[in-house]
């Protein structure tokens, strides 16, 4: 593997892991500032499972809880966001066996994400 | 132009808005069940400052101290802020871990981003020991659900005591090792590395922390790790594994949006910020008056833990 590859492979992990939790935390604080905006009296939904056919309509009408859930799950999501590009960038250098363990991990984490998905 | 309206919509103030409608309509929407939502206040958000608005307000000064102080000490936020939550704020203690997971991955990611630029983390090493973090940390997870509250505050306070224990001897030791070599070593032990990973993984999924307690040990000290590298290698793998049992406390509701949601911004605030205006590393006499404040917190974890004064 080449130090060039591997320093682009780098650099797009840093990317990820430094930009996802500043978006979601972004988004986060945008949601709770509508909330406060709009007035504390909104009902907050109890959110158990990713509902994406509650949450997605909500978000296109810039529903603060709906926000502020988002950017909670895009923060979780952000850990699988950078598995995936580790992945491929393994895949890139052809070094099928961490493919092979990125693979397992990513399994790992999408067992737990199945937990939380409402069947 | 229909997103539009909405859009602009959201932004005018409640008192504008008949609220009973409006909030019955949005119970309908999604499925409330009436015992979680907060109750219609009569006035507006610019009158009096409301009960949410406090909480919010108290949540994120909390998260931005629990998030300066892990970053200055090195320890991770995942330490301070279940304590802080469970005894200051009054959080139930499943609930407190739920919100810490979150943070974590909030707080790690900075660091760890800067650790993968400057090649100090051993992305494949890391990749190899997410394996047993990851497996772990479910199994962890699945274990905290089923515990007692005391239970998991008796084994949070002997984890604050084991890290505070740390933190005395790191500060009493002349030079930490600094001057190594970080490019050349050989990984050994690589099947004990996996097994204390699976070990640090149950740990972090149980009590909501990075892991990195064990995970630096065992990396520097038994698979012959440069201390440098283990600790990015450490950081690096902190937000896979918190994630790996975060969804699983989503799933049984103890991500509360009201809780979690500040207290990150806090904490992811309060991180930067002690990472960007003070580079140095803290006087030996901070890391101890925190390994103090860790000691106390144990013992208050345990009395609260005996008297079953945990919030339910």
């Amino acid at each position: 593997m080449s130090r060039f590859s591997q320093d682009k492979a780098e650099r797009a992990i840093a990317v990820v892991l430094r930009y996802g939790s500043l978006i979601s935390t972004l988004i986060m604080a945008l949601g709770l500032g509508l909330m406060l905006l709009r007035g504390p009296a909104l009902s907050i939904p109890a959110y158990h499972r990713i509902r994406l056919s509650l949450l997605l309509p909500m978000l296109v009408r810039f529903d603060p809880a709906a926000l502020t859930e988002f950017g909670v799950l895009l923060l979780l999501l952000t850990p699988l966001f950078r598995i995936l590009v580790a992945m491929g960038s393994f895949a890139l250098e052809r070094d099928f066996k961490y493919v092979l363990i990125s693979l397992g991990v990513l399994v790992t984490v999408l067992v737990s994400i199945s937990f939380a998905i409402e069947g | 132009m229909v997103w539009l309206v909405t859009f602009h919509s959201s932004l005018i103030p409640g008192f504008l808005v008949s609220w009973p409608t409006r909030t019955q309509r949005r119970k309908a929407e999604i499925g409330c069940r009436g015992e979680t939502c907060i109750r219609p206040a009569p006035t507006s958000a610019f009158g009096a400052l409301h009960p949410l608005t406090m909480q919010l307000i108290e949540l994120g000064i909390l998260g931005l101290f629990a998030g300066a102080v892990g970053a200055l000490t090195g320890i991770g936020g995942g330490l301070i802020i279940t304590p802080v939550l469970t005894l200051v704020a009054g959080v139930p203690i499943h609930q407190a871990i739920g919100t810490s997971l979150c943070c974590v991955i909030a707080t790690s990611s900075g660091a760890a981003a800067s650790y993968v630029e400057h090649h100090l983390s051993n992305i494949r090493l890391g990749m190899t020991l997410e394996l047993g973090t990851t497996l772990g940390a479910v199994a962890g997870a699945l274990v905290a659900a089923r515990l007692p509250r005391e239970v998991l505050g008796i084994l949070f306070a002997i984890l604050l005591t084991y890290a505070g224990g740390t933190m005395v001897r790191r500060s009493l030791q002349a030079e930490g090792p600094e001057s190594e070599e970080v490019a050349n070593y050989t990984i050994r032990h690589l099947p004990i590395g996996l097994l204390g990973s699976g070990v640090a993984g149950v740990v972090s999924g149980l009590l909501g922390i990075g892991g990195g307690p064990i995970k630096v040990p065992l990396m520097y000290l038994v698979m012959g790790i440069p201390f440098k590298v283990a600790t990015a290698t450490s950081n690096f793998m902190i937000g896979v594994t918190a994630s790996a049992s975060a969804f699983i406390y989503y799933a049984r509701g103890d991500v509360r949006l009201l809780i979690t949601a500040p207290t990150a911004i806090g904490v992811f605030v309060g991180a930067s910020l002690a990472t960007h205006i003070m580079r140095r590393t803290p006087s030996r006499w901070l890391v101890r008056l925190f390994s103090l404040i860790m000691f106390y917190f144990a013992l208050m974890m345990i009395w609260k833990s005996v008297q079953g004064g945990f919030a339910r």
